[in-house]
C-alpha cells in the first residue's frame, strides 16, 4: 500500500495507455475492439520481471493485494448507472425477466466444457457467468485475482472486452437464420450486461429485421438493464454455487477423485 | 485491511481515477473530483457493512446495490449524486484496475500462457451459453404469452 514505487509505475501505465486511446478494428460485419485498459493491462505485465523488470517480486504482490480495493470504485459506477433506469426496469415484462435466468446457461454449458479441456479452479471464475465488471469484482474479492479462479474470470472478461462485440455480432445472425427462435426473443437475449454486445447483437437482428428494428432495440435496452441489476445477486446465490457444484460433479467423473482446493490447469 | 488503510487505498486509487478520467474522457479535473469522491464515499461504506454486517454478502454486492439506490429518481439527493458521478467515465475506472492486474499477473505468467488459450476456448461456450440459453426461454414465455 505504501509502495510508492508501484503507484509511481501504474501513473505511468495509465497515462501512456490513455494517450494511445480506443482503436477498433472493422472485420466484415463486427468489430475488434482494443481499450486503453488492455493496453494497461500489457503495459502492466510488461514491467514485471520476465520482461523489462521494472516491477520486481513486492511490486507484483502488493498490486495484487490492491485489486479488489480498486474494483470497488467500479462496482459503485456500475451501481449508480442502474440507479437511473430502475424504474424502466421494474415495468418490464415477465418474458424479459425469466430470460434472465439464461444466464445460467454458461454454467451448464460451460462447466463440463472447462472440465473437459483440463481446466481445474480456473473453471470456477470463467463458466459463472458471462464475465463482465461485477463478476469479475466477487471473483476479485472472494479468491483473488491472482488466484486460478481470478485467471479464469480475467481471461474471460478480457476475451468479451476485446472480441465480444464482433462475437455477439455474429452470433445473433447466425442464430436469427439458423434457429426457430423470434427475434424478439434473440432480442432480448442479447442483453448480456454488457451495452457494447447488446449493441452489436441488436445491430446485426435490426439489418435482418428492419420493420422491428424499434422493438427489438426496446427489448435488447431493457435486457441489458436487467441484467446489469441482477448479474451481480444471480451470480452470488444461484451461479458460483451452482458453478461449485457442478465442477465437483464433472471432475469426479473425469477424474475419479475429488477436486482440492486452488488446483490450477 | 483496517478501515485506515482502506480509506488510504480509495483515495490512491481515486487519485489514479482521475488521471484516466481526464485523460480518457476530457472532462477537467475540477468536475471529475465530486463524482470521484462520492463513488469513493459508496465503494467505503459497502466495504465495511460487508466487513461488520452480519450474513457474509460480499462487498461488491453491498457497493453496486448502495450505489444504484442512491441514484433511483425520487432518492434524496439523486439528482446531485448523478450529475456528478456522470462525470466519471466507467471505461476510466478500468484502467487502472487492469493496469494494477497487469503487474499483479507478471508473477503468475506462467500459468496464465499454460491455461489461455483454454480459458478463450471456453470463453466462447459461455457467451454461446448464456445467448442461446436466454433465448430460447424468452421463446417460450412469449410463445406461452401469445405474445409472438
Amino acid at each position: 500500500m505504501k509502495n510508492i514505487k508501484l503507484h509511481a509505475i501504474i501513473l505511468a501505465l495509465i497515462i501512456v495507455a490513455e494517450l494511445i486511446g480506443t482503436h477498433t478494428i472493422t472485420i466484415g460485419i463486427g468489430r475488434i475492439v482494443l481499450l486503453p485498459m488492455l493496453f494497461a493491462l500489457l503495459l502492466g505485465i510488461l514491467t514485471t520481471p520476465k520482461f523489462l523488470n521494472l516491477s520486481s517480486q513486492k511490486e507484483m504482490v502488493d498490486a495484487s493485494s490492491l485489486i479488489s480495493v480498486t474494483l470497488m470504485l467500479l462496482m459503485a459506477r456500475y451501481g449508480t448507472l442502474v440507479g437511473p433506469t430502475l424504474p424502466k426496469i421494474l415495468a418490464a415484462s415477465p418474458a424479459l425477466i425469466l430470460q434472465e435466468f439464461g444466464n445460467l446457461g454458461t454454467v451448464l454449458l460451460g462447466v463440463p466444457f472447462a472440465v473437459y479441456l483440463g481446466l481445474k479452479r480456473e473453471t470456477i471464475g470463467a463458466a459463472h457467468s458471462i464475465a463482465r465488471e461485477p463478476n469479475v469484482a466477487l471473483i476479485g474479492e472472494k479468491f483473488g485475482l491472482d488466484s486460478s479462479e481470478g485467471r479464469g474470470v480475467m481471461g474471460v472478461y478480457i476475451a468479451g472486452t476485446v472480441f465480444g462485440t464482433i462475437f455477439f455480432g455474429i452470433m445473433a445472425s447466425v442464430a436469427a437464420s439458423t434457429l426457430p427462435i423470434h427475434p424478439y426473443a434473440l432480442a432480448m437475449a442479447a442483453g448480456v450486461g454488457s451495452a457494447s454486445m447488446m449493441s452489436a447483437a441488436l445491430g446485426s437482428l435490426v439489418a435482418m429485421y428492419p420493420d422491428m428494428a424499434d422493438q427489438l432495440a426496446a427489448f435488447g435496452a431493457a435486457s441489458n438493464m436487467l441484467s446489469g441489476l441482477d448479474g451481480l445477486y444471480m451470480s452470488v446465490w444461484l451461479g458460483l454455487p451452482m458453478t461449485e457444484w457442478l465442477y465437483k460433479k464433472f471432475y469426479k467423473i473425469k477424474y475419479g477423485v475429488e477436486p482440492k482446493e486452488g488446483e490450477e490447469a | 485491511m483496517n478501515v485506515k488503510d482502506t480509506v488510504i487505498v480509495l483515495g490512491i486509487v481515486s487519485l489514479m481515477s482521475l488521471f484516466s478520467n481526464v485523460l480518457g474522457t476530457k472532462a477537467n479535473i475540477v468536475e471529475s473530483i465530486p463524482g470521484l469522491l462520492i463513488l469513493a464515499a459508496i465503494a467505503l461504506i459497502g466495504m465495511m457493512a460487508s466487513k461488520y454486517l452480519p450474513g457474509g454478502i460480499p462487498a461488491a454486492a453491498y457497493v453496486v446495490t448502495i450505489g444504484c439506490i442512491m441514484t433511483i429518481p425520487g432518492f434524496p439527493g439523486s439528482d446531485i449524486v448523478n450529475l456528478y458521478v456522470k462525470k466519471v467515465g466507467f471505461l476510466a475506472l478500468c484502467t487502472p484496475i487492469l493496469a494494477y492486474a497487469g503487474v499483479a499477473i507478471g508473477k503468475d505468467l506462467d500459468a496464465f500462457a499454460k491455461s489461455g488459450w483454454r480459458i478463450c476456448l471456453l470463453a466462447i461456450v459461455v457467451f454461446v451459453g448464456t445467448y442461446i440459453a436466454s433465448a430460447i426461454i424468452a421463446q417460450a414465455i412469449l410463445k406461452y404469452l401469445g405474445q409472438i
